[in-house]
């Protein structure tokens, strides 16, 4: 069942359970006081005929009058109290009685009691009072006077009290009924969009949000939806994002691997199945050397990437940056130099804990790329300050779009270009890792045509 | 006259990889390592090529019969270049890492006669680019090997200018061989290229014919067996 009929439902049955209570308490209560008001109303009633009674028959006018006129005097006097409901007893034995009922009894000595007895007897479809009382002394003779009045009247008005109050509830209950129903629905229904914005997501529409703003514990709850379903998103997108790159660094190994293979495979089966000249055949092995140890340099690069992402035992040491960066100059000299490029250096940091060899295979990394930018005849910067290292260059740049991306493995601007110049994609990767053991954030700004700075900024 | 064959690919090794087995296979190779090169070689009008060609003499972009194009290269890429290659009136077979069926498809669609896929075995690339002269009507009308002539129109076969009677089988044997001289074939491989998928045969049968030819011919040390390989026509000339 759903919540809404639930509650509904739930709110209804204890409203008319409590309203049936108190009804059914009222009705009773009346019902009580009606025949305890009139049961009393009968007794006054009787009391006072028994009375009158009692003083006409003290005179003792009957005294020597014969059974009969005595008989048809009391009747008269019966007759005089009041109307056909009395019935007189003397001595156990019915004298006179003007009422359509008969007494059974009369000699129980129940109705002897002086303040009187009442009680209300059920006959047929009739409700009837019978009251009993003793006349006040009249002489020796024991005279009792019966009241019987017939009360089916006040039951039908009970009755049909109780059957109005039942309708009345039952109307009172309908109305409720469809009133709550209504009021419920309108409360939950936020909870039918929050519903909804959860199959939303579990269906993969991630970006579906609910709209609530109630102020009660479904607004809250609704918040605490959306917040989630942002970090979900949020984590499904660079999820996705960290899979799909990983995806492409397969792939790219792959591509990367096919090239060199492609040479060893094919000099070797030329090798194997075609008639070569001798020069041929040195010139076959010599590029399946070549070939293998691309591959092994690959290789290596990749064992150190994956190395460093697994093992983070690196030896740091305080190094005279001024040194360091001298070394740097004279490894990268030779190279330079058949590119007619000048490096230009400064330092002006103070010694620093770092691992040599990493930070020296950094700096000759990031120079290196900018050789491969620059022009014939350009410069390249090296520059350190307080807590950065600057690489600066003046060569061809990388285009906006593409900056966030050279630190990913095998990730290359100008793919052709890039394997031509002996690149597997794996520097720009290796060096974030490195600065990144060091604490040290990597920073590429470019403008394409203009060129590229390379920033190692360290983190205090 | 040898026929020519233009190989474009940025990749030196494979390069030069491609050119020595199209030359040991009686081939003229003419290469090129960048897009925009390519583009200049054919868009130029009469423009000689003489650098990179391995041959002495420049060549010109009417001589080529079929292009080796590599879809990744420097300045313009191979798919860019076919729109040229196909004003040059120049058949192309594509060879890349890519074996993604939609690069395919693309190369294909784009107007190349066939997709090699790298990396490739040599004696593929020569069958394959066979087919595709052959496709095309450039393969060679004759093939030369020492004394021999092989007439590919008329499907005769002379020795120092005298008829030499063939078996069917046998000229197609020989054929083979030697348009991919200096590359050995398996005993399985002639099998399935002469008799046909379907031959149900011993492969002694190649012996037997290979052993007629050499009779017929005097090739019994131009057609050599390789240990563990199968048959090799060699001819350096």
């Amino acid at each position: 069942m759903k919540l809404w009929k639930k509650l509904s439902l739930m709110t209804v049955t204890v409203l008319m359970a409590a309203m049936a209570a108190s009804g059914m308490a009222v009705i009773y209560r009346s019902t009580q006081y009606n025949q305890e008001k009139t049961l009393e109303g009968c007794e006054q009633q009787l009391s006072a005929a028994a009375y009158a009674l009692g003083k006409e028959l003290e005179y003792g006018p009957l005294e020597g009058y014969s059974e009969a006129t005595r008989n048809s005097y009391v009747n008269y006097l019966i007759k005089k109290i009041g109307a056909e409901k009395y019935i007189l007893v003397q001595d156990g034995k019915v004298i006179c009685n003007l009422t359509a009922f008969e007494l059974k009894k009369p000699e129980d000595e129940r109705w002897n009691r002086p303040e009187g007895y009442s009680i209300i007897q059920k006959r047929g479809n009739q409700y009837i009072i019978v009251a009993g009382k003793q006349v006040p002394a009249v002489g020796k003779e024991q005279y009792r006077l019966f009241l019987v009045q017939d009360i089916s009247e006040l039951y039908e008005d009970m009755k049909a009290q109780a059957l109005f109050n039942l309708a009345v509830f039952a109307g009172a209950a309908l109305l409720s009924l469809v009133l709550i129903f209504l009021m419920t629905q309108t409360i939950l229904h936020p909870l039918r969009k929050l519903q909804q914005a959860a199959r939303d997501i579990s269906e993969g529409k991630l970006t579906s949000r609910v709209d609530v703003h109630t102020k009660d514990e479904i607004g809250v709850v609704a918040k605490a939806f959306n917040r989630m379903a942002e970090r979900i998103e949020d984590q499904v997108t660079e999820l996705s994002q960290v899979s799909e790159r990983r995806r492409q660094m397969l792939g790219s190994l792959a591509h990367e691997l096919k090239t060199p293979m492609t040479s060893i495979i094919g000099y070797s089966d030329s090798l194997l199945h075609v008639n070569l000249r001798e020069e041929q055949k040195e010139r076959a092995l010599q590029h399946i050397r070549e070939e293998c140890s691309r591959l092994e340099r690959l290789s290596s690069k990749l064992l150190s990437l994956m190395g460093m992402y697994e093992n983070d035992s690196i030896f740091m040491e305080d190094t005279s940056m001024k040194e360091l960066f001298e070394r740097v100059a004279r490894l990268e000299e030779h190279h330079l130099q058949k590119k007619k490029l000048t490096l230009i250096w400064s330092c002006d940091m103070e010694n620093r804990k770092v691992d040599r060899d990493l930070i020296e295979s950094l700096l000759v990394n990031l120079i290196d790329n900018s050789a491969k930018a620059s022009k014939e005849g350009g410069q390249i910067f090296l520059e350190g300050e307080k807590d950065r290292i600057r690489v600066r260059d003046q060569g061809c740049g990388i285009p906006e779009d593409e900056i966030s991306r050279v630190t990913e493995a095998f990730y290359m601007v100008d793919k052709a270009r890039s394997r031509k110049a002996g690149g597997c994609g794996l520097g720009l990767a290796l060096a974030s890792r490195i600065a990144l053991l060091h604490g040290a954030e990597l920073h590429v700004e470019s403008k394409l045509g203009k060129g590229t700075e390379v920033s190692i900024i360290f983190r205090q | 006259m040898k026929t020519k064959i233009l190989v474009i690919e940025d990749d030196s090794s494979i390069s030069e990889l491609i050119c020595m087995n199209l030359e040991a296979a009686g081939y003229e190779a003419v290469s090129i390592a960048d897009g925009l090169e390519a583009e200049r070689f054919l868009r130029g009008s009469g423009g000689k090529m003489s650098e990179n060609s391995g041959t002495e003499g420049g060549i010109d972009k009417s001589e080529v019969a079929l292009a080796l194009v590599d879809v990744m290269l420097p300045g313009k890429d191979g798919f860019e270049l076919m729109e040229d290659l196909q004003a040059a009136d120049i058949p192309v077979i594509y060879l890349t890492a890519k074996d993604d069926v939609i690069s395919k498809v693309h190369g294909l669609k784009a107007g190349a006669e066939d997709y090699i896929v790298k990396p490739f075995e040599i004696l593929e690339l020569l069958v394959r680019m066979e087919k595709v002269l052959k496709r095309t009507g450039r393969s060679r009308q004759q093939i030369r090997i020492r004394d021999v002539v092989i007439d590919l129109k008329k499907h005769s076969v002379t020795k120092g200018g005298a008829q030499v009677q063939l078996k069917p089988l046998e000229y197609e044997l020989l054929v083979t061989l030697a348009e991919s001289r200096n590359v050995a074939f398996s005993r399985e491989e002639l099998l399935n290229r002469i008799w046909g998928m379907d031959y149900v045969g011993e492969t002694r049968t190649v012996d037997v014919h290979i052993g007629q030819l050499r009779k017929k011919l005097d090739f019994h040390n131009v057609i050599r067996t390789i240990s563990k390989t199968g048959y090799r026509l060699e001819d350096m000339e």
